[in-house]
């Protein structure tokens, strides 16, 4: 799955004020066409109705629209479930028109897909972007996901993909510093440089 | 329709085509009336689907006539007989001799062109199958020239598909190997050449003859000519003279590179040579194509050398015949970038071919290293595979076991020692045989692999520790053979999981996968993973030129031995200034970020713990080494601080060490280039560091940044005022 929020500054961007972005969830079938009609214009990938009613009927509460005056200018489209024994959300889709690029609206869309399945006891969220996608990239990367692997050739297009992950935060792992565990090879190479 | 449990209203209209028979336990059944009931009941937006219908199953169903999704579609043709009744693949091309000619070799360039791409890739009936005189073979058996060209372009498919099949090389390049439906040779070998060079052999004539005539000598044969232009006759037959050659040749080069034991690649680096030069003569002939392409056709055409659209190709014909996925974008490449293409791959198989077969795994290990640094493509990556490992020995010709042996610094007598029978010696040799092999698959691939292994490489340790102190207690010194064997090769499967684990850190940085705020902590896992490198290397050294000692000692002043088992080996010093530099970058990393001169994002989601687990996950879980955590980390990095850094003399120790280490290896010149840049990486950041020392508080105007044009995974510190 992808994400299409490269920054492309030929465009002509719109002017307006950030308050003027009013963000919904999925709220039934009449946001459904918004969704298709952003996916299909900004994504490589082609998907099947099947595809889009999956996500949005099994998980309405991860998918969120981004509307300016009426208009629909950018949606995400997720999923949760589990995974090799761990809860893990999924982020499918995440498009952003690209007039209303570079304002924040995916940071704003994908928090809240990314809070949501925070607040379901997900473990982790995953998903993939092209390599070449630098804005994504950058985006993922400012919300703490790590590029975890690489996918070669993993777009029908012959793109290369990452796989990018987060890891949410587990108490257990969160113990005060100076634990007695410590590492003691600091005088490491020593035995070695003294030779 | 569905396969329903077995109801009493079986219906017959099905019946009557049973492609599938009923089984015992259910029957087919018409469900039209059941969906036709379950409409009436459906909203927009239902859907009726099984339990087991999930994102895979959605994924792939298709939308029948949507061009991005159902690559059935019919686009031109709806079938291969339709194409040809439309004289789409037209044999003879021309009945105009001249004009046969020159779209044969418009043919011959637009299928190395779709080779190429197959090559990168893409799916081989999208490709080179794309070809209409390829998928019926016995179409074009009236002409000669046409014939024997598909014929060994066939033939060539065929060999090239079954190496990257045979080696596990394609794993992540599935692509590459689809070839179902497709005629693939069906001669043999020696038919397919036979046939290349009779036509060769007409055209030498044909080219000798035309050049007699042209000096105004007599004709001793009466030769009908290729074509009917007398004064584009010599231009013609040299075209299609190096194509021909060069399909000879790459067909042999291949046959050579098969033969078991590395035993044809003498001669396969022969063919090499010719391949090449054959490519330079199709690369001179583009200039008369050019000049003798037809006027009115649009130049524009970047797959030919004359730039003229070659006749015969559809690839959307078979686009059917590709898995039941959305069809790929496919752009073929242009003949340029195919000949730079071919040059490469024979340039990779030449390293291959060139290769001594040495018995020694370390030196294997480390040419396959080497050998990927070039980039190398799937198809030369395959052939050095095959041949690193045959009938699971060492080029087909060295038992693992013995190569183990060697490695870990045992004497000859253990190569033979019946302790190779033990479960977990055998395990390991297995383990072996999939890191050679791993290490020739694509970087993407090897990474995941290689992570993979670590597991498997340290619980393969721990058992044979186990297994080594059932058998031995807790005696020491002892005389023992499998004592000895156990000890070394302990030591040795430690070194070389070390080995594995600095692989996969470093492989991230040609993968991209690490961003500049996670440099200070992969920095210092490099740091750690090579200090523990370099121990167990130094401790296998040293226990193995102790095996060395007692067997030479009549010939060795044992004054001069005394000292062997202190020194520091030329391995084990580049190591150590690794080692320099990974810890001056990882402590450089955490003073800037220390001292708010770097500020790494904030999440909002998760800390530096969490990309430290996620980043180590492998290791860690591989406990290499033990006793690491993310506070370990914090703990060596909190107070890394400019002042005291300068004083550290990391980088200078560095630079240092790789300065007098060349004298150590004189007759390995990858060795000195690395050593160089080493010393380059230290010097700069050396320098680097010293000018943001100067600079005092931190500076709003300096950047400071990091690149990795001087090396590979050692990365250097940029300072600019902007």
């Amino acid at each position: 799955m992808e994400t299409s929020i490269k920054d492309d500054t030929e465009i002509e961007k719109v002017e307006f004020d950030d308050s003027e972005i009013e963000y919904v969830s999925y709220g039934g079938e009449h946001h459904l066409p918004l969704i298709m009609n952003l996916v299909d214009e900004e994504l490589s990938e082609p998907y099947s109705i099947f595809t889009y009613r999956y996500f949005v009927y099994l998980w309405p509460q991860l998918s969120f629209l981004a509307f300016h005056k009426g208009k629909c200018v950018g949606t995400v489209v997720c999923k949760m479930g589990e995974h090799r024994n761990t809860f893990r959300g999924y982020i499918a889709m995440l498009v952003v028109i690209k007039p209303y690029r570079g304002r924040g609206i995916a940071t704003e869309l994908v928090t809240r897909s990314i809070k949501v399945m925070m607040e379901s006891g997900c473990e982790e969220v995953t998903l993939e972007a092209e390599v070449t996608n630098k804005g994504a990239l950058a985006l993922y990367g400012r919300l703490g996901f790590i590029r975890s692997k690489r996918l070669f050739h993993y777009y029908l297009n012959g793109v290369d993909a990452f796989r990018l992950k987060l890891l949410f935060p587990r108490p257990e792992l969160h113990a005060p510093l100076g634990s007695s565990d410590t590492y003691t090879s600091h005088m490491h190479s020593d035995s070695l440089i003294e030779g | 329709m569905a396969a329903l449990d077995r109801t009493d209203e079986a219906t017959t209209t099905v019946q009557s085509r049973p492609r599938i028979p009923s089984g015992d336990n259910s029957v087919w059944a018409d469900a039209s009336p059941l969906l036709h009931a379950a409409c009436q009941d459906l909203q927009e937006g239902d859907l009726i689907h099984g339990d087991n219908f999930n994102l895979f199953a959605a994924m792939s169903a298709l939308e029948i006539m949507d061009p991005k999704m159902d690559s059935g579609m019919a686009s031109t043709y709806y079938s291969l007989d339709e194409a040809i009744e439309n004289g789409a693949a037209p044999v003879p091309i021309s009945t105009d001799k001249t004009t046969d000619v020159r779209c044969i070799i418009d043919i011959m360039d637009h299928l190395l062109a779709c080779e190429a791409t197959w090559h990168k890739g893409h799916s081989l009936a999208q490709t080179v199958y794309s070809c209409l005189y390829l998928l019926q073979p016995e179409r074009t058996s009236s002409h000669a020239l046409l014939h024997s060209y598909c014929q060994v372009i066939r033939a060539t498919c065929k060999a090239v598909l079954s190496v990257v099949s045979d080696s596990r090389t394609h794993e992540e390049e599935d692509l590459f190997i689809m070839a179902y439906g497709l005629p693939l040779s069906r001669d043999g070998n020696e038919r397919c050449t036979a046939m290349l060079n009779a036509v060769e052999e007409t055209i030498c004539r044909q080219l000798r003859a035309c050049k007699a005539s042209s000096s105004k000598r007599r004709v001793s044969e009466d030769i009908e000519p290729l074509q009917n232009n007398p004064d584009l006759e010599e231009g013609y037959c040299k075209a299609l003279l190096c194509r021909l050659r060069f399909r000879k040749h790459f067909y042999h080069l291949l046959m050579s590179m098969k033969r078991p034991q590395g035993a044809g690649l003498e001669l396969a680096r022969e063919h090499i040579a010719s391949c090449i030069s054959e490519i330079d003569h199709i690369r001179k002939s583009a200039d008369f194509l050019r000049a003798n392409a037809p006027e009115m056709s649009e130049q524009n055409i970047t797959t030919t050398a004359s730039g003229c659209q070659p006749i015969g190709f559809d690839a959307s014909l078979n686009s059917r015949l590709s898995a039941p996925t959305p069809p790929r974008s496919i752009k073929i490449f242009c003949w340029e970038k195919a000949l730079e293409y071919f040059v490469k791959l024979l340039h990779d198989l030449d390293i291959i071919c060139s290769y001594s077969l040495n018995p020694s795994l370390e030196a294997a290990l480390l040419f396959v290293v080497k050998f990927q640094k070039s980039q190398p493509d799937l198809v030369s990556r395959a052939h050095l595979q095959l041949l690193l490992v045959q009938n699971g020995k060492l080029f087909g010709r060295y038992p693992m076991f013995s190569m183990i042996s060697r490695a870990a610094g045992l004497p000859e007598v253990a190569e033979n020692h019946d302790i190779q029978k033990n479960e977990f010696m055998v395990q390991l040799e297995q383990m072996v045989i999939n890191l050679l092999k791993i290490i020739c698959t694509n970087a993407a691939w090897q990474r995941r692999k290689l992570g993979k292994m670590l597991q498997d490489w340290r619980v393969t340790f721990v058992q044979l520790e186990l297994a080594f102190k059932k058998e031995f207690g807790n005696t020491s010194n002892n005389e023992n053979i499998s004592f000895k064997i156990y000890q070394h090769i302990l030591v040795w499967v430690e070194e070389q999981t070390y080995w594995i684990a600095f692989r996969f850190l470093i492989v991230g940085f040609e993968l991209e996968l690490y961003s500049v705020h996670d440099y200070c902590m992969v920095y210092w896992y490099i740091y750690i993973v090579l200090i523990n490198l370099a121990e167990k290397k130094h401790l296998r050294m040293a226990m193995s030129s102790g095996a060395g000692k007692k067997k030479s000692k009549k010939k060795r002043d044992s004054l001069k031995d005394a000292g062997v088992n202190y020194q520091i080996s030329a391995p084990v010093k580049f190591l150590q200034s690794q080692i320099y530099l990974a810890e001056g970058l990882a402590m450089m990393l955490a003073a800037l970020r220390n001292e708010g001169r770097i500020v790494p994002p904030q999440s909002p989601f998760s800390t530096e713990h969490e990309i430290f687990i996620q980043q180590f996950e492998l290791l860690l879980k591989a406990c290499l080494p033990d006793g690491i955590s993310y506070l370990t980390y914090k703990e060596s990095t909190a107070n890394a601080n400019f002042s005291t850094l300068v004083m550290c003399d990391y980088f200078k120790e560095a630079q240092k060490i790789a300065k007098e280490l060349k004298s150590s290896f004189p007759n390995d010149p990858d060795m000195i280039a690395e050593l160089k840049r080493i010393e380059q990486v230290a010097e700069r950041n050396n320098i680097a560091l010293n000018v943001i020392c100067r600079l005092g508080t931190p500076d709003p105007s300096v950047k400071i940044s990091f690149t990795l044009c001087h090396h590979p995974f050692f990365a250097t510190a940029i300072v600019k005022r902007s």
